[in-house]
């Protein structure tokens, strides 16, 4: 992937989260391949630099400061885009606390942090898609990329909402697909195990990460374009027939998970 | 598993398979629910222990020397079990052949026994048995398996196939036997142990990564066992659920 052949060209894409991560990640990809990008996030700087160096690729793009959380901004998002871009073709629904609640006992948790987490990690993308979807079907095509997370498929200790809520974007994702099967628009979800954000090349693990890239059997971390590379896939019209999906990119950490990595016994039949 | 609820008064099982724990651990769980039990494997000393258990909670129990991996011989197991009980209600698949080696190194003779003691057993098995249940126009199937049914482990390649494949065994015959009453369903074992395991550093490396910190006990296994063979469970088929202290829950 990543050809550089146009594999997006005329696309319009929405990213949200967009100005930092995996979602900047998948916005200048996207971009590479021919792509306008509409990056879509509560942080301003960050999202008009990714905007600014999706420009410098000599696309179109928009910086539209939004809250994923709240629904009437994230309506006017998608009616700016269209009077501003002309049309929306994806949808990337990467906003999201990546385990940002505090730890602190179940008894504890207020209902406010418990709404926020379900919030901006479940009904953001809840909204995003209700506000694109009827352009979609009006106009025939349209493909969401949701995010998820590894968290949404297992259990992680203490982690309620955001576990939870991405539990919510896989199901939602199976949902939408199935609904809009036949107005030609695919709904696919991306579950992400560990990704180090900072760092867009592997980087060897430092002893702060190394306890839990040791539970990854490719035993490092993903980078951006680790995940990116997917977003793209499931964004052209290779994905066409794929609808539904769910795509772990996780260093093969849910393939295994009954083990620690190092745990490789050599066991002799027994004879009788 | 005492209340009349999941009682299997009346009822007659068939424990199928070479195992290090299920012809004892299935056998008695079901006999403490009220069933009688046929015990079925080549280890002849598992089936006497496995018989013990289930006369000791007031059962009839029959053994029956046999070697699954051959078809011949799992067809006189089931007419001898159905001669002696007058029906089988209840089959479970319990071989469990243990291996693990490098995938490089595995022969070719260590992944055809691997495959036909673990996975072509429940083939023969099943089909043998049936018959009986189709004529019986009810049954209940429930395969023993590991969590490596679905998940990989370092050098448990021919192991997992094994799993997997009486996994899908499952689902299979679950679409096609319901319409003859037969449930098929299967439970995915976690490690087991009959002894506390301290000591070596690979079990307390994996022990450490256990939810609940241990080795589960093989008669943990009985009570779904028990639940899956009751008569609560006809609209209950083709599932595959865990007795794994979590194991395959946790991230």
């Amino acid at each position: 992937m990543a050809t550089g052949n146009g594999t997006l060209a005329g696309k319009v894409v929405i990213i949200t989260g967009g100005g930092t991560g995996l979602g900047k990640a998948m916005a200048l990809l996207m971009a590479k391949e021919g792509a306008d990008i509409v990056v879509a996030a509560r942080r301003v700087n960050a999202i008009e630099q990714t905007a600014r160096e999706v420009k410098d690729m000599g696309r179109r793009a928009l910086a539209i400061p939004t809250d994923v959380t709240d629904s009437q901004q994230v309506n006017s998002m998608v009616e700016r885009t269209i009077a501003e871009i002309g049309g929306i073709d994806i949808l990337v629904n990467n906003a999201g606390i990546v385990r940002g609640q505090v730890p602190k006992p179940l008894w504890e948790l207020s209902d406010e942090e418990w709404h926020l987490g379900i919030n901006t990690n479940l009904s953001g993308a809840f909204y995003c898609c209700r506000a694109v979807m009827k352009h979609f079907v009006d106009q025939g095509h349209g493909k969401i990329i949701n995010i998820a997370s590894g968290n949404g498929m297992r259990g992680s200790r203490g982690d309620y909402m955001y576990g939870t809520a991405k539990a919510g974007v896989i199901n939602l994702s199976r949902v939408l697909a199935i609904t809009f099967a036949q107005n030609n628009i695919q709904v696919n979800c991306i579950a992400p195990g560990f990704v180090d954000v900072r760092h867009m090349q592997p980087e060897p693990p430092t002893s702060e990460v190394t306890r839990t890239a040791k539970f990854i059997p490719v035993g490092r971390f993903g980078v951006p374009n680790d995940i990116g590379h997917l977003g793209l896939f499931l964004a052209s019209e290779a994905s066409d027939y794929i609808t539904g999906g769910l795509f772990p990119n996780d260093g093969g950490g849910l393939a295994g998970g009954v083990t620690p990595t190092g745990y490789a016994p050599v066991i002799e039949m027994e004879e009788d | 598993m005492g209340s009349n609820e999941f009682s299997l008064s009346g009822k007659t099982a068939l424990v199928a398979g070479d195992s290090k724990y299920w012809s004892k651990y299935a056998g008695a769980a079901l006999a403490e629910a009220g069933a009688d039990v046929a015990i079925a494997a080549r280890n002849t000393k598992r089936l006497e222990e496995a018989a013990e258990e289930v006369r000791h909670q007031g059962q009839k129990a029959i053994t029956i020397p046999t070697d699954t991996t051959d078809a011949s011989q799992v067809q006189k197991m089931v007419e001898q079990v159905v001669a002696e009980f007058g029906r089988i209600d209840i089959l479970v698949n319990a071989s469990d052949l243990l291996f693990a080696r490098p995938f490089l190194e595995v022969s070719e003779g260590e992944w055809r026994r691997v495959l036909d003691t673990n996975l072509t057993s429940a083939f023969h098995c099943c089909q043998a048995v049936g018959k009986q249940m189709i004529e019986q126009k009810k049954g209940r199937i429930i395969n023993l398996l590991s969590g490596l049914a679905e998940r990989g482990v370092e050098n448990f390649s021919a192991y997992c196939v094994s799993m997997g494949g009486v996994l899908q065994l499952t689902r299979a015959l679950d679409i096609e036997w319901a319409k003859h009453g037969i449930t098929v369903n299967a439970i995915g074992t976690g490690w087991m142990s009959e002894v506390e395991k301290t000591g070596a550093p690979q079990e307390e490396l994996l022990m450490k990564y256990m939810p609940l910190k241990r080795y589960g006990h093989p008669r943990e296994m009985g009570p779904l066992l028990v639940y899956l063979a009751s008569d609560t469970t006809d609209f209950f088929s083709g599932q595959f659920l865990y007795v794994d202290g979590a194991v395959m829950s946790h991230l």
